[in-house]
């Protein structure tokens, strides 16, 4: 699994002409680290402040914006991108609108820095919204009652008590928010924002020079191997279990007057503008055009094909990995390295073995470019796959396992009789977790599929660069329409209270 | 049935890094009945268990299961092949599969109606049938309990094995769900090793006692003889408390602070007298002492006293005397007494 991360740094320090500048390269970086930085901050505020309302107070559709506020995580950044840049572009509706109606342009453009860190917030914030949920959830009701009585008010409460006990979740839903954006492609390339991962795909796309494209991923792999050290020694201290009288239910209070429509109009913005507005605007688009059906439906087998294809073989090497890697965590470890690492750096570091592989077995080329599109997949996601299923795991004791030995099975019989049976619902959320995230991945599709096989989101990105925003319109919402009930599913599953009651 | 025990340990010695669990232990467990290993925490008792299950290998030594070896320095015969039972502190119930399907969790090679019918039996067995289709987590304690023994003695093993099997009960309902227990046990006819680290449970419940410290094996026998001629002072330590005074041997005869004793095969020279606390009276001719603490325990006190240099506890039924009494103690004519040569 660590294989394209050795790939990339071999490929950086090859010899060969780079033919962009280490000074673009550390602007593309400078460019990237902003962004990072504006997203953290964005989707840090958001959604904490949208997982303490949800979780600690009564207001007009609680429970459901409870799980609705995480159906962003089915829409890609780029869908986000599409819908905004229309709806926001000098000649779009909402511009025009505006500007007939109070003579005043708006004053901000959306093809800009902050655009897109808007964009990235509005797509990456349920990551911090579902851990931040997660740790407010599990927090000790003796705890906040504590600080009740030693004078805080619920406000200070969250201040003083809640988030300091939820900073390590806090920490790694940022983390995985800022992973996100550094690794995303397709949105920052159309609102011609130059990132570390554009100059990755631009470097092998327009110069053809793996080199140059390995040096853009370097900055990114060591960015992406502290944001994981980050995520990671969060998770480490983020049990602070003080036992069982923790599970009593938690104080839920009722929002009076304005303030439970304020909490109303802010769940709701989060979710129009991670949502409904975009892809409402996509759909009202996609009426007014006249699709190619025969290349949408290809694309879309292609698409479903991938992900099924992507979401079995990472979640089986998963599960053989958290079945043999147990006593053995570095193994694990390992294999989770790629998670940070965006689809496009790995991409580049599979690309030299790729060549190789097509040098000895010339005329597999399809099927040879769909496996490797499939262990570049396992590899980014890899660490996703595994963190529910080593969760589910943990359900199954050891002395359960020994159990199951000494009545009559053996170490691979026990596994299946035992340990597979007690993790089937986190194999099933595994699975769609990585149907999910294939069907929107870019970067990586782009730079290893074979000619002519087209994803949903290859075929948006490519009519998003013509300016055919109509067209691209489509893809994204199948891509949308697709994952939309397996979110649903995984969200309402996540949103069953508080674990352990 | 013969007389060949149905599990000899040999020498076993079992090393983690840092410390040896068990430490070349050795005992035999005669066919049938229900014995105890009882042992403090920490002695490796649990150990042991796991590698009599097959759990662990063995460092060094034999472990033979109706005589046959399944355990020595570079063998282990996989616990699934070794037809012993082992009953987990926590039960071990597998979440998933009901109350039937547990029990019949081992009993995948028969056809499905023997299955069926051998699980009906267990449970009947076990007075458990009503909870055939009841998942483990709506069941309670007592009951989860029964079902990992249903479904340990559904592959018939040779020997069940359980750990610490009455901890978790609380001390009202704990004798009675033990006795009902070990009552089904016993009709059932299988050899049983339970392990322990309560005395008076391991002597009341056994029929054969294992005591280990240290990971050694220091005495076996019936919970009798190991409690009234126990094979050393650490072996007598584990099932109840000691009076431990100076005596010095000359010619078989101990000459102690309670009078003479005999010490047959003790060496001439410095040794100590070992009885138990019941074994002293006040009003006997022997020791001089001074009472330091009484300590009340339901039916009698237990009074602590000090003379001649020796500390002392005994069983006082009625008023305790003061603090700072002298009391005359001397040991009963039908006491059980050890003597041990060396100084204390």
């Amino acid at each position: 699994m660590a294989l394209p991360l050795i790939g990339v740094v071999l490929a950086a320090l090859g010899s060969g002409t780079a033919d962009i500048a280490a000074r673009d390269i550390a602007r593309y970086a400078l460019t990237s680290a902003w962004l990072a930085l504006l997203v953290g901050g964005l989707t840090a505020v958001t959604g904490t402040l949208a997982a303490w309302l949800v979780v600690m107070h009564r207001f007009p559709a609680r429970g459901f914006f409870a799980w609705a506020l995480a159906l962003p995580l089915a829409t890609p950044a780029f869908a986000l991108a599409y819908g905004y840049a229309d709806l926001f572009d000098v000649a779009g509706p909402l511009r025009s609108w505006l500007r007939a109606a109070t003579g005043h342009d708006l004053p901000f453009e959306l093809r800009s820095t902050g655009g897109a860190a808007f964009i990235l917030s509005a797509a990456f914030y349920p990551y911090v919204y579902l851990a931040m949920r997660a740790a407010f959830l599990n927090q000790s009701v003796n705890v906040l009652e504590a600080a009740r009585m030693l004078g805080c008010t619920g406000g200070r409460a969250l201040w003083r008590v809640a988030l300091p006990m939820a900073r390590p979740a806090l920490a790694a839903g940022v983390a995985l928010a800022v992973m996100e954006t550094l690794a995303d492609y397709g949105a920052v390339q159309f609102l011609s924002v130059q990132t570390l991962t554009t100059g990755v795909v631009r470097a092998w796309s327009v110069y053809g020079s793996t080199v140059s494209a390995a040096r853009f991923a370097l900055p990114l792999l060591a960015a992406a191997a502290l944001l994981l050290w980050i995520e990671r020694a969060s998770r480490r201290g983020a049990t602070h279990e003080t036992g069982k009288a923790r599970w009593r239910t938690l104080d839920v209070q009722p929002l009076a007057g304005v303030r439970r429509w304020l909490a109303f109009g802010f769940c709701l913005s989060l979710l129009t503008a991670g949502l409904l507005l975009p892809v409402g605007w996509l759909i009202w688009n996609f009426a007014q055009t006249s699709p190619d059906w025969v290349r949408l439906m290809a694309a879309t087998r292609n698409s479903l094909m991938l992900g099924i294809g992507g979401a079995i073989l990472t979640v089986g090497l998963a599960t053989m990995l958290a079945l043999g890697a147990r006593g053995w965590p570095v193994a694990t470890r390992i294999a989770s390295l790629g998670y940070a690492t965006p689809g496009a750096v790995m991409a580049i570091g599979l690309l030299a073995p790729a060549g190789l592989i097509w040098n000895l077995a010339p005329g597999s080329g399809m099927a040879i470019a769909i496996l490797l599109l499939l262990f570049a997949y396992a590899a980014r996601l890899m660490a996703a796959a595994l963190e529910p299923i080593d969760a589910g795991m943990a359900r199954v004791t050891p002395s359960m396992r020994h159990a199951a030995r000494t009545l009559g099975r053996g170490e691979t019989g026990a596994a299946f009789a035992v340990d597979l049976p007690v993790a089937r619902g986190a194999l099933l959320t595994a699975l769609l977790i990585i149907f999910i995230d294939v069907l929107k991945e870019l970067p990586a599709t782009l730079i290893l599929r074979p000619f002519n096989f087209d994803t949903l989101a290859v075929i948006a990105n490519n009519y998003a660069l013509d300016e055919r925003l109509g067209q691209a319109g489509l893809p994204s919402l199948l891509i949308v329409a697709i994952s939309l009930p397996a979110v649903i599913w995984l969200t309402r599953r996540i949103a069953v209270a508080r674990p352990g009651v | 049935m013969s007389d060949e025990p149905v599990l000899e340990i040999c020498d076993v010695v079992r090393a983690y890094p840092g410390r040896r669990a068990v430490d070349g232990a050795s005992f035999a467990l005669p066919r049938g009945g229900i014995s105890c290993l009882l042992g403090p925490s920490g002695c490796g008792k649990s150990s042991l268990l796991r590698l009599i299950a097959g759990l662990e290998p063995v460092d060094a030594g034999t472990i033979r299961l109706r005589g046959q070896t399944v355990a020595a320095a570079g063998l282990t015969i996989a616990p699934e092949r070794r037809g012993v039972g082992l009953v987990f502190q926590d039960n071990a119930l597998f979440p998933h599969l009901d109350v039937a399907a547990n029990v019949g969790f081992g009993l995948a090679g028969l056809a499905a109606e023997d299955r069926r019918a051998r699980v009906a039996a267990l449970l009947d067995r076990f007075h458990i049938a009503h909870l055939a289709a009841a998942w483990p987590h709506m069941l309670s304690g007592g009951e989860q309990q029964r079902v990992a023994i249903a479904r340990a003695l559904a592959r018939e093993p040779s020997l069940l094995l359980l750990d610490e099997p009455f901890s978790g009960l609380d001390g009202h309902l704990r004798e009675a769900v033990r006795d009902a227990l070990l009552a089904d046990l016993r009709a059932a006819g299988t050899s049983v090793l339970i392990v322990t680290h309560d005395p008076e449970e391991a002597m009341m419940i056994a029929d054969n006692l294992v005591l280990m410290a240290e990971g050694r094996i220091l005495q076996t026998g019936r919970p009798q003889d190991c409690y009234h001629r126990p094979a050393s002072i650490a072996a007598a330590r584990l099932l109840g408390e000691l009076v431990v005074t100076d005596a010095l041997v000359a010619d078989g005869i101990a000459d102690t602070h309670f009078g003479p004793v005999a010490a047959d095969g003790v060496p001439d020279g410095s040794a100590r007298l070992v009885v138990r606390p019941d074994a002293l009276a006040p009003g006997l001719p022997g020791l001089t002492a001074t009472v330091t603490r009484s300590r009340f325990a339901g039916r009698y006190y237990l009074i602590d006293a000090v003379g001649a240099g020796q500390a002392v506890i005994y069983p006082l039924v009625g008023d305790p005397p003061a603090n700072g009494t002298q009391v005359i103690l001397g040991l009963r004519a039908d006491a059980p007494v050890l003597v041990v040569a060396g100084e204390g």
